[in-house]
């Protein structure tokens, strides 16, 4: 499958079967799409003589391989909800504000380290294990984290294996303390700001009631100066409230932060919900964006923009890329008193309650369902060109708007196809620059 | 004219499952596998660099 896209004046074609990403003139764009063109008899044959060449070649056209998904059983990471309780009373949170929908409470150390177990034991003989540091709010937890941190690298000191942490925090609790300590055993830390100070604080309250926008972008900043050149990632949401959230993003970036990510919320809350005719605005937004990140770019003042990061020379395999995310199979969320689901949005759905960590067993229908779900078994994907880069969307999302983790939920297609462009358009604007 | 932007490279491990989990990602709602590097490559590249 070829799709032809065009972004401001740029023509260009991507093959899905070769993953090849080309770059023409608009009458070739349009012959390849279908549509009628008028050609000179010389330019129809110096167009026909290059998409020849690129079919010898392998990219373009090029078939589409029916890869299976990687089978693996092992365990490879744990989402640990080391606190479902929340200093923060965001109104879009998917969690509850902390809670899930249950009382409000710590992980023990005992349970972590069942987890820790439980994870170490099931990764088979991979080395390398994760595990992301979540709430509600983790660092209301943080003694339980850092003892979890001490006894996993013990652990897997023992057993030849390494892990790589990660923290999510809204970043009220960062004192020279806890900086330390996430910056000297966090493979990345996320932190939650969303943007413009009235944006921000039109939903990310305190407990009182208060916007928290000043209550935490001191410590942000500070964080972000100490962490030096290690990962993390200024993660903001956009909601209905915000469509022109390009203007959040480079906010985001005029504050010095170089690596960030904004996502559209997932939400019912109909005022701030991401609805059907908001998409051609935000649409706009993404290239507004991109194209403030590509002349930023070309100053040498750019940043990372989480979604426009598409590596078309490199990237994962095919397996991976019909894989989906991995939920429910090798990767799990494991909430305070232990029991297991298939990823933090599944979280205190007891449907979905796939086993407990002081049991030990999964729940093999559960596992089977997430295990055998992949690109092919998501019919709507199968004409989609984003298909081997979105892997069929978010297993949660499908669930929860569609009913089915195999049903892509249309909204998020749309916005996810928008960046994929944009981010194919930074890539050849890239390019042209080297050379 | 079609001039080539970009084509991938030829993987020599497929399938090894080494990669991340691609929630650990920064965003935990709109997860892009295509966003994720091959751990093997990246393992490769440092160790030429050395």
């Amino acid at each position: 499958m070829v799709h032809v896209f065009h972004y401001h004046g740029h023509h260009y074609l991507y093959d899905t079967g070769s993953g090849a990403l080309h770059e023409c003139d608009e009458k070739t764009a349009r012959h390849i799409a279908g549509e009628p063109v008028e050609w000179t008899d010389e330019e129809l044959k110096a167009a026909l003589a290059d998409i020849e060449g690129l079919k010898d070649a392998g990219l373009l056209y090029k078939e589409e391989v029916p890869a299976a998904p990687v089978k693996s059983h092992e365990v490879k990471a744990l989402c640990l909800h080391i606190c479902h309780d929340c200093n923060l009373r965001c109104k879009y949170c998917f969690a509850d504000e902390g809670a899930y929908h249950a009382a409000r409470e710590m992980m023990s150390l005992e349970t972590a380290k069942k987890a820790i177990d439980f994870l170490i034991g099931n990764s088979g003989a991979r080395k390398v294990l994760e595990v992301d540091f979540f709430g509600g709010e983790p660092l209301m937890n943080l003694d339980v984290v850092k003892a979890t941190v001490a006894y996993a690298k013990g652990e897997a000191a023992k057993r030849g294996k390494r892990f790589l942490f990660t923290t999510t925090t809204n970043g009220l609790l960062l004192d020279d303390d806890a900086i330390e300590f996430l910056n000297a055993e966090m493979e990345n830390v996320v932190l939650s700001l969303d943007g413009r100070k009235e944006v921000h604080d039109a939903v990310r309250k305190t407990v009182n009631g208060k916007g928290s926008f000043d209550a935490v972008i001191d410590k942000i900043k500070k964080f972000v100066r100490i962490r030096g050149d290690k990962h993390y990632y200024v993660r903001g949401t956009f909601t209905a409230k915000n469509l022109d959230f390009s203007k959040d993003v480079l906010f985001l970036a005029d504050q010095g932060f170089s690596s960030l990510s904004v996502e559209p919320v997932v939400t019912d809350i109909p005022e701030l919900q991401i609805r059907e005719e908001h998409l051609p605005v935000i649409e706009q937004e993404y290239e507004k964006l991109c194209d403030e990140y590509i002349r930023r770019e070309a100053e040498g003042k750019g940043f990372s923009f989480f979604h426009f990061h598409i590596d078309l020379e490199g990237g994962p395999c095919l397996q991976k890329r019909v894989s989906a995310c991995g939920a429910g199979n090798e990767y799990f969320s494991v909430v305070p008193n232990g029991d297991i689901y298939p990823c933090h949005q599944f979280a205190g759905d007891a449907k979905w309650k796939m086993g407990n960590v002081f049991e030990g067993s999964l729940n093999a229908d559960i596992r089977d369902l997430f295990a055998t779900s992949c690109l092919f078994t998501r019919e709507k994907c199968g004409n989609c060109f984003a298909k081997f880069i979105c892997s069929g969307g978010c297993n949660a999302n499908n669930y929860h708007y569609n009913g089915d983790i195999n049903k892509p939920y249309e909204l998020t297609c749309v916005m996810m196809k928008k960046r994929i462009e944009c981010a194919m358009h930074v890539h050849a604007e890239r390019k042209s620059r080297e050379n | 004219m079609i001039r080539t932007i970009a084509k991938p490279q030829e993987k020599k491990v497929t399938g090894c499952g080494e990669c991340r989990s691609t929630c650990q990602s920064a965003c935990k709602t709109s997860c892009t596998v295509g966003n994720q590097s091959c751990e093997r490559v990246t393992r490769e590249e440092k160790i030429e660099k050395i």
